[in-house]
């Protein structure tokens, strides 16, 4: 049996971010496989101990690209379980608006992600020009395009501009109108579909091996498992909304439900919408001087549901005006190493970038 | 939704059945329990717990105290059907830190260890392969993120920065206001550092 | 060079006709520029905006390119760690000449929010050529175009000539690479 050496390497059109991964083939089928991850790592768990508890909500949003919000969140909720502080009621459906539509804007990004391995690049222009429509309303929201810097501790930063909601309205009904234009161009689509029908299975005790969380635990063992369900946080419990599972994890149905949660996830926006109560928007936590504030001793863990799966940040206080230790668990962490080393072998060469992208690896978190 | 307490006394009741010695108990939340145990009582633990349904590893990592020269190790772990989060903390020593390896109870926990034996300098016997480098390439350093790393001096001895000249003219010379702000942030650090008032 | 009737026999030198020839093939060079895809760092986010319907990269002539033997730009998009450069400085010493870089963010100009990091490199210059820089913190779509025609201008103007520069001065950036990352092979036992 001969073995050759291949690098799908960090320099690639069909690769998600700045990751390598080597392959050891023989023919076209692969026999061993390795992520290389490293080269998006920045040092962030020794730079957020040198800077003071405001300073690191300007370090936090880096962490995870694609989706930002999901870092603020965390970050804000595990300090506010340390100060045992009360955010105001309308700050929390505001948080709940902006975490929606990052989860809508991550999906299409993956959703885009078939055109670089499949070589059918109008899904990928369809998906990111309605991503840039997601982005300006950001735009007018909070001031930036991709880093808000929103969701701080004891709140949200300012209050909802003045005519957002009609554009949110406007947005939101479009985009409800076009995904079955969606299923048309990407997965029914007669030119891809034996690419993706039957391929790149994931059964059922692989997923409580690893530690899969996310689309991939849903789509394989039937069950409902999700963060805002189970223990849920800032008023999920009071709205309406479903969460779509499957019997058969192939790369098809996880694909299908990824567009049933972006459907699900406007039904929250709309809902939000409705039931917001007016008021103030922020608390400042407010012991000793303005900007050096202390948070008591302890450790606490605080997830949140991410488009890829659980993502938490495990805080350490120990009095002071900066972190002790904060801990980063990407969401990606366990598919991306473990699932490669052990579960890719047996696919073919062509299939390997697009298990990367429907099983949902995404680099920074791995790095940080 | 479902019965807070009753979930963490369930918790606390399979705890008892293991007869471990627990030195310290923290209820977060409704969601949250924390339990200290020794270094010798992590297997019987984790494997009873495991039984008990909790089959998720969450995160497994490390936290460096210098003060009293320990080091303390977290496994976090969660159970789906009845939903409570478990923080198993145990300190071991700082000199010479070693772990058995928890692969045959949880697979997921290798490619963890592997990043704690680099970040931190744990060993952890049982694991093959935890002393490959796995996010860093020819680190020439001890490990980064103990408390007596200092990553500025790194940076400033490997990376050179830009530099920027010096170029300000003196806008109002009479009035001397530069001179007047560096009191000020004299009088400032004297306040903030608990010296005497003025 | 026969003479014609237009040119006389003695006119005709080979540095004028050089110098003729490179300006035509630079005309058609700035109007169709190809960018090889390598997303390096967090900036890299803003370029499939910029490639699709509302901000068109594609009516300034430019197109993505797969590998970097028949590429032009090599975009570094943000921070850049030891191990980036190691694979980028490869890369760039694939690309056939004249090549450009376009460095986005405020990363490769000072070390940028990560100037502090024990594996954050500070200033690109001084390992590759750079010839436009492009600020900010997640610039713009619409600054990432200005850029671009940055570098357009550059080229009519040839002040863009970073691959001379490389050529000139080869000792010293070799020996600023040695420096900070130690050696340039990649050695990959970890997976053995």
């Amino acid at each position: 049996m001969k073995k050759m050496k291949l690098f799908l390497g960090p320099q690639h059109p069909g690769m998600h971010g700045n990751a390598s991964v080597h392959l050891y083939v023989d023919g076209d089928i692969i026999k061993e496989s390795y992520l290389l991850p490293g080269m998006l790592h920045r040092g962030f768990e020794k730079q957020m101990e040198r800077k003071l508890w405001v300073n690191n909500i300007a370090l936090i949003p880096r962490v995870c690209v694609p989706e930002p919000d999901i870092n603020e969140m965390s970050f804000a909720m595990a300090t506010e379980k340390l100060l045992k502080l009360e955010v105001p009621e309308r700050a929390h459906w505001i948080r709940m608006i902006m975490l929606e539509f990052a989860r809508i804007s991550a999906h299409l990004m993956a959703y885009g992600g078939l055109g670089g391995p499949t070589g059918n690049y109008t899904i990928m222009y369809h998906a990111h020009a309605d991503r840039n429509r997601i982005l300006e309303i950001f735009e007018k929201i909070s001031g930036a395009r991709v880093y808000h810097q929103y969701i701080v501790t004891g709140g949200v930063r300012k209050d909802l501009p003045e005519d957002i909601e009609e554009d949110i309205i406007e947005l939101i009904s479009d985009l409800e109108s076009r995904l079955d234009e969606y299923r048309d161009i990407g997965i029914d689509n007669a030119s891809i579909v034996k690419r993706i029908k039957d391929t790149i299975l994931l059964p059922e005790e692989v997923v409580w091996d690893l530690g899969v969380t996310g689309i991939g635990m849903r789509s394989a063992t039937n069950k409902p498992y999700d963060v805002r369900k189970i223990t849920p946080y800032a008023r999920y419990d009071q709205v309406e909304f479903e969460v779509p599972v499957s019997d058969y994890s192939d790369a098809r149905s996880r694909l299908d439900i990824k567009l049933k949660e972006v459907q699900q996830s406007i039904n929250i926006i709309r809902q939000s919408l409705d039931k917001m109560p007016e008021g103030p928007v922020r608390v400042k936590p407010g012991r000793g001087q303005s900007m050096r504030w202390t948070v008591p001793k302890g450790y606490v863990y605080a997830p949140v549901e991410s488009s890829r799966g659980e993502f938490g940040y495990y805080m350490v206080s120990n009095g002071g005006t900066t972190p002790w230790r904060v801990g980063v668990r990407g969401a990606s962490y366990p598919q991306g190493l473990l699932g490669i080393e052990k579960y890719m072998p047996g696919t073919r060469i062509d299939d390997a970038a697009l298990w990367v992208d429907t099983m949902g690896v995404c680099s920074p978190e791995i790095d940080r | 939704m479902t019965n807070f307490t009753s979930n963490i006394k369930t918790v606390d009741q399979i705890i008892e059945k293991t007869r471990v010695e627990v030195l310290l108990k923290d209820e977060i939340d409704n969601y949250q329990v924390a339990y200290e145990i020794n270094k010798a009582d992590i297997h019987t633990t984790l494997s009873s717990l495991k039984k008990e349904g909790w089959i998720q590893l969450s995160y497994l990592s490390a936290i460096d105290w210098p003060d009293e020269n320990k080091m303390e190790l977290i496994y976090l772990l969660f159970n789906w059907e009845t939903p409570v989060y478990i923080q198993i903390r145990s300190k071991i020593d700082r000199e010479h830190p070693e772990v058995a390896s928890i692969i045959q109870i949880y697979p997921g926990a290798k490619y963890y260890e592997r990043e704690a034996h680099e970040f931190f300098g744990i060993h952890f016997p049982g694991n093959p392969d935890y002393e490959k480098q796995l996010i860093l390439e020819n680190w020439d350093d001890i490990p980064p993120l103990r408390k007596d790393f200092d990553p500025r001096a790194y940076s400033d001895k490997k990376f050179p920065s830009r530099e920027y000249p010096d170029q300000f003219s003196e806008k109002d010379p009479k009035n001397k206001k530069r001179e007047k702000l560096e009191a000020r942030d004299i009088r400032a650090n004297k306040l903030r550092s608990g010296g005497e008032k003025q | 060079m026969l003479s014609t009737k237009f040119t006389k026999k003695d006119d005709v030198v080979k540095t004028e006709t050089d110098r003729k020839w490179w300006e035509i093939g630079d005309y058609f060079r700035r109007n169709s520029l190809w960018m090889l895809m390598y997303c390096t760092g967090c900036c890299a986010i803003e370029l499939p905006p910029s490639m699709t319907a509302a901000y068109d990269m594609e009516r300034l002539g430019m197109g993505p390119m797969a590998t970097p033997r028949q590429a032009d730009i090599l975009l570094v998009s943000g921070y850049l760690s030891p191990k980036t450069l190691r694979r980028l400085i490869y890369t760039y010493e694939q690309m056939s000449e004249p090549r450009y870089v376009v460095a986005l963010g405020s990363c490769p100009i000072n070390g940028g929010i990560y100037h502090d990091s024990h594996v954050v490199i500070n200033k690109l210059n001084q390992y590759i050529p750079v010839d436009v820089y492009v600020g900010g913190c997640m610039p713009n779509p619409e600054s990432l175009l200005n850029g671009f025609v940055d570098l357009m201008q550059g080229i009519k103007n040839k002040t863009a000539m970073g691959w001379k520069r490389y050529h000139e001065h080869y000792d010293w950036y070799k020996a600023n690479q040695k420096h900070s990352l130690g050696e340039l092979i990649i050695h990959d036992e970890f997976h053995e």
